[in-house]
């Protein structure tokens, strides 16, 4: 039996409030590609996805009112960003990079805007 | 479980007593141990965004060309109908916890409509990608034939389907609790007194939420200046 | 009579009140139950293991083919590696003495989801079962070695899909019982007793749950990924689609190396309750040990890179695993002096238990600083894929995590059974397993460093007598093995009856009220105000009434 008294009437508009939040957010990652900072689509995408993600866990996961189970999120969470950090930059470094058949990639200047239609639909 | 449990005194030698925590009726143990449990789940798909991140870094063109093909209307349809949907979910526990019974009952249905329509949208969307010859096992996809995509190509499309399933794979599972915790109700096993279960549910359909909202950018957005 | 759980009818169960006997043991929600049930059938799998391993080295007494053929060799040792780490020494001591004693240790009646926990035991059981049943369908049992690496693992035709769908199923078992273990050490302490009066053995099995809970799922989906790649060609470890096999290695081992901390873990918990109690001293540097275990549970997740040294991974990376990995034997070291520091003037009492932990000391260390060797990049290179990691592996997980459970098991036998066994008998099967592993793998030592590959089944001849001389080491180590058990299991039911705290130790679980444990465990749950290894002049200061649990001191 969880001990908080709910105010029904205020936790209703918490809930809206956040709604709107993230159709707000939402509407963001649809016009930024077009709009924005559109040579960075990719982290903005990902750090509007990152907003998002923290007002979904702080209030409707109630994250906020946590303390162990904060921390404990924390520590999963930062596991997965030294895989990250260790593991991307690895393979951007691979020892055989020039001569693995699956790396020798020429890094190609990212064009976000560019359409390679070289196959069909 | 739920049913009468008297929690045993423990009485230190200044003579207070401190209440013993008992592994039943223990609301908070069950709402740790959920949040245990989805820390797995954000390891799991952490992981999958390490491959599909691995590969970015090493194709980043071949990904936002496939990303650009993909259906931006269905999948961001998808995106508000997921984000309806956990408000649903989250006013059906408010309601369960002030004595709504009824009215949390509503809510859970509406949440189990909007999954299936996401499913159905789903479907959807990975028809057209079959019809388009972008699909497992389909030539596209595979190396050395005429219609073979360039490697970037291939192992978007590869963890895009992985993930996509396997997250739809998890909304099945959520409509599956969500008819369970139904049936609980109407059993009056879950009540105002004894939600736990309707608490852990919500707290599953958050994270299915969550997962989608990372899904949904990498695989759809990074790609959307290309004017496809 | 006083009953104890193990009477007929004294348990509670996971559905219904069976009356036959049979049902409550399959049915069983009981914490000691199942932990004895989990030791029933992890030490069946172990002899099969063992059995497996006695194969090779028969094989491998020679050179050239004897009894073996090469493929046959291959699924040998992967059939020894999957059963000796996913059905033996990952589930190892959390699923039976994490089980049977943490609850007892901590003051409580059961874990917090008892009904999970019994689920947990059949799925382990289902999965073990998937496992085996791979060695009589189809091409037998999978050759790829335990490690499962692409892109052999996707093109081999024999059973590997069927033991990564196993290893999949024992994993979520895994994870389960980290939970549950997490979520009672949280909330069913006795009132009291924080984190720092819990007893070190339970700050192991602490430490161990983290692991498994967030660990474990890496590994899971890697095999699901893997399955994936195998049946719908997605391409991740293909490297004809542009899949990179080196990825599958770093994933694999993202939770392969945190799973060596935490078979060990529980184990260091185990000797940091047998060496104060037969040292009749409390135990030098307790929040140091307590610390060092929450902080190998944490830099464990951080030096997977050690496994991949060979792979092509860039120099960077390369130096940081090295270092971390250097940096994490730090607090096992830390350990190891407070556990001297604590026999330091002591009153030594060599039972069997002792005798196990001291042994530890000894394989333990050599197998963690030959670790720290190939922790050296340039030294790796050299001995990578050797008989020196083949060595140290087992010095560190049969040496360590296995000498300690038997420790465990000579420690808690009482406890469990209400009754002791032959000590001599113990004691001359711990000689036999002590002296027969070291005959048995040191010279694997150097037979690595001289270049004898790992998991190849044909050698050649100046690496002859080094084979000949494990051989002779298996055949004592397994005849103590058999005779160890043979004494323990006759115990059971002839052995000597004994009073609730044989060893007149001072932790939780050896003050209950009757000797085996009743089923609710402590009459009334103690007020804990007091440290867990408090002696004074030998003798344990804390003392209880049994009936009320109050301190009578």
């Amino acid at each position: 039996m969880d001990t908080n008294k709910i105010d029904y009437a205020k936790e209703k508009v918490g809930y809206y409030k956040v709604l709107g939040g993230l159709l707000l957010l939402t509407t963001l990652t649809f016009i930024q590609p077009h709009m924005f900072l559109e040579h960075y689509t990719f982290t903005v995408q990902i750090m509007i996805g990152a907003t998002k993600a923290w007002i979904i866990l702080m209030y409707y996961m109630h994250m906020k009112g946590e303390t162990l189970i904060g921390w404990t999120v924390v520590f999963a969470v930062s596991l997965v960003v030294f895989f990250f950090t260790v593991v991307i930059p690895d393979v951007n470094h691979f020892q055989f990079k020039e001569e693995s058949h699956i790396t020798s990639q020429a890094h190609i200047e990212v064009d976000y805007g560019h359409h390679t239609a070289s196959h069909e639909e | 479980m739920s049913h009468e449990y008297v929690p045993e005194i423990a009485t230190s030698r200044d003579g207070k007593q401190h209440e013993v925590q008992g592994w039943q009726g223990d609301f908070y143990g069950g709402k740790l141990g959920f949040w245990l449990f989805m820390l797995t789940e954000v390891m799991m798909f952490g992981a999958m965004f390490l491959v599909l991140t691995y590969y970015y870094s090493l194709h980043q063109q071949d990904f936002i060309d496939a990303s650009s093909h993909l259906n931006r209307l269905l999948g961001g349809t998808n995106t508000v109908v997921l984000l309806i949907s956990a408000l649903t979910m989250g006013l059906g526990l408010l309601r369960m916890r002030t004595g709504d019974v009824k009215g949390a009952k509503l809510m859970i249905y509406a949440t189990i409509i909007l999954a299936i329509i996401f499913l159905g949208i789903k479907a959807v969307e990975w028809r057209e990608e079959f019809e388009h010859g972008v699909f497992l096992g389909l030539d596209a996809l595979q190396s050395g034939n005429e219609h073979s995509r360039p490697f970037g190509q291939i192992l978007f499309y590869g963890m895009y389907f992985t993930m996509t399933g396997l997250h739809g794979f998890h909304i099945i599972i959520g409509i599956g609790l969500m008819i369970w915790l139904l049936k609980r109700i109407n059993a009056g096993k879950v009540t105002t007194e004894h939600h736990i279960l309707h608490f852990n549910i919500a707290l599953y359909w958050d994270l299915v939420h969550l997962i989608w909202v990372f899904v949904f950018p990498y695989y759809y957005m990074i790609g959307a200046g290309s004017g496809h | 009579m006083s009953k104890s759980y193990l009477d007929a009818g004294e348990t509670h169960c996971a559905i219904g009140h069976p009356k036959s006997v049979f049902w409550q043991w399959m049915l069983t929600i009981d914490h000691k139950r199942i932990g004895l049930m989990y030791a029933a059938v992890i030490f069946t799998f172990f002899f099969v293991a063992v059995f497996v391993a006695l194969t090779m080295r028969i094989e491998l007494f020679a050179p050239g083919a004897q009894i073996l053929d090469g493929d046959t060799f291959n699924q040998a040792f992967t059939l020894h590696g999957v059963i000796m780490i996913f059905l033996f020494i990952i589930p190892g001591v959390p699923a039976v003495f994490g089980n049977i004693v943490m609850p007892l240790m901590i003051g409580a009646k059961d874990v917090s989801f008892p009904r999970l926990n019994w689920f947990t035991f059949w799925l382990y059981i289902f999965g073990a079962l998937v496992a085996l049943s791979s060695l009589w369908t189809g091409n037998g049992f999978a050759d790829t070695g335990w490690t499962f690496y692409a892109p052999y693992s996707l093109n081999t035709n024999t059973n590997v899909i069927t033991t990564l769908v196993a290893a999949f199923i024992l994993g979520m078992a895994s994870i389960l019982t980290g939970l549950n273990f997490l979520v009672t050490i949280h909330r069913l302490r006795a009132p009291g007793m924080d984190f720092f009066k819990m007893p070190l053995f339970v700050w192991g099995i602490y430490a161990t749950a983290w692991i498994q809970l967030l660990a474990t799922p890496v590994v899971g989906i890697t095999l699901v990924l893997a399955i994936l790649e195998k049946f719908f060609g997605i391409g991740i470890f293909d490297p004809s689609k542009g899949g990179d096999p080196v990825l599958f290695e770093h994933l694999f081992w993202i939770y392969s190396h945190p799973a060596v901390y935490l078979m060990i873990l529980p184990a260091f918990g185990i000797m940091s309750e047998i060496i104060p109690t037969f040292s009749r001293r409390e135990i030098f540097g307790y929040r140091t040990i307590a610390l060092s275990s929450a902080s190998i549970a944490g830099i464990g997740y951080l030096v997977w890179g050690h496994h991949l040294f060979t792979s092509g991974m860039s120099d960077l990376a390369k130096t940081v695993f090295s270092f971390l990995t250097f940096f994490v034997a730090i607090p096992t070291g830390i350990k190891f002096y407070d556990w001297v520091a604590t026999m330091y003037k002591g009153q030594i009492h060599l039972t069997t238990p002792m005798l196990w932990a001291l042994g530890t000391m000894v394989t333990f260390v050599i197998g963690g600083l030959t670790g720290v060797t190939i922790a050296m990049i340039g030294a790796d290179i050299h001995l990578q894929d050797t008989y020196y990691s083949v060595a140290h592996f087992h010095y560190a997980m049969l040496g360590g995590v296995v000498f300690l459970l038997f420790a465990g098991l000579h420690y808690w036998f009482p406890l469990m059974f209400g009754r002791i066994y032959n000590e001599t008998h113990a004691k001359i099967a711990f000689w036999l397993n002590f002296i027969g592993f070291n005959i048995l793998w040191f010279p694997m030592f150097i037979a690595g460093y001289q270049g004898m590959p790992r998991r190849y089944f044909d050698y050649l001849p100046e690496f002859q007598i080094y084979h000949q001389i494990s051989f002779f080491g298996a055949l004592i180590f397994i005849t103590g093995l058999i005779m160890m058990f043979t004494v323990l299991i006759r115990a059971i039911k002839n052995g000597e009856k004994v009073g609730p705290n044989h060893w007149n130790a001072t932790t939780l679980e050896w003050h209950l009220p009757t000797s085996p444990p009743p089923l609710e465990n402590h009459t009334k749950v103690p007020y804990v105000d007091f440290r867990p290894y408090e002696y004074h002049h030998g003798e344990p200061v804390v003392k209880f009434n049994y009936e009320t649990m109050q301190r009578i001191d």
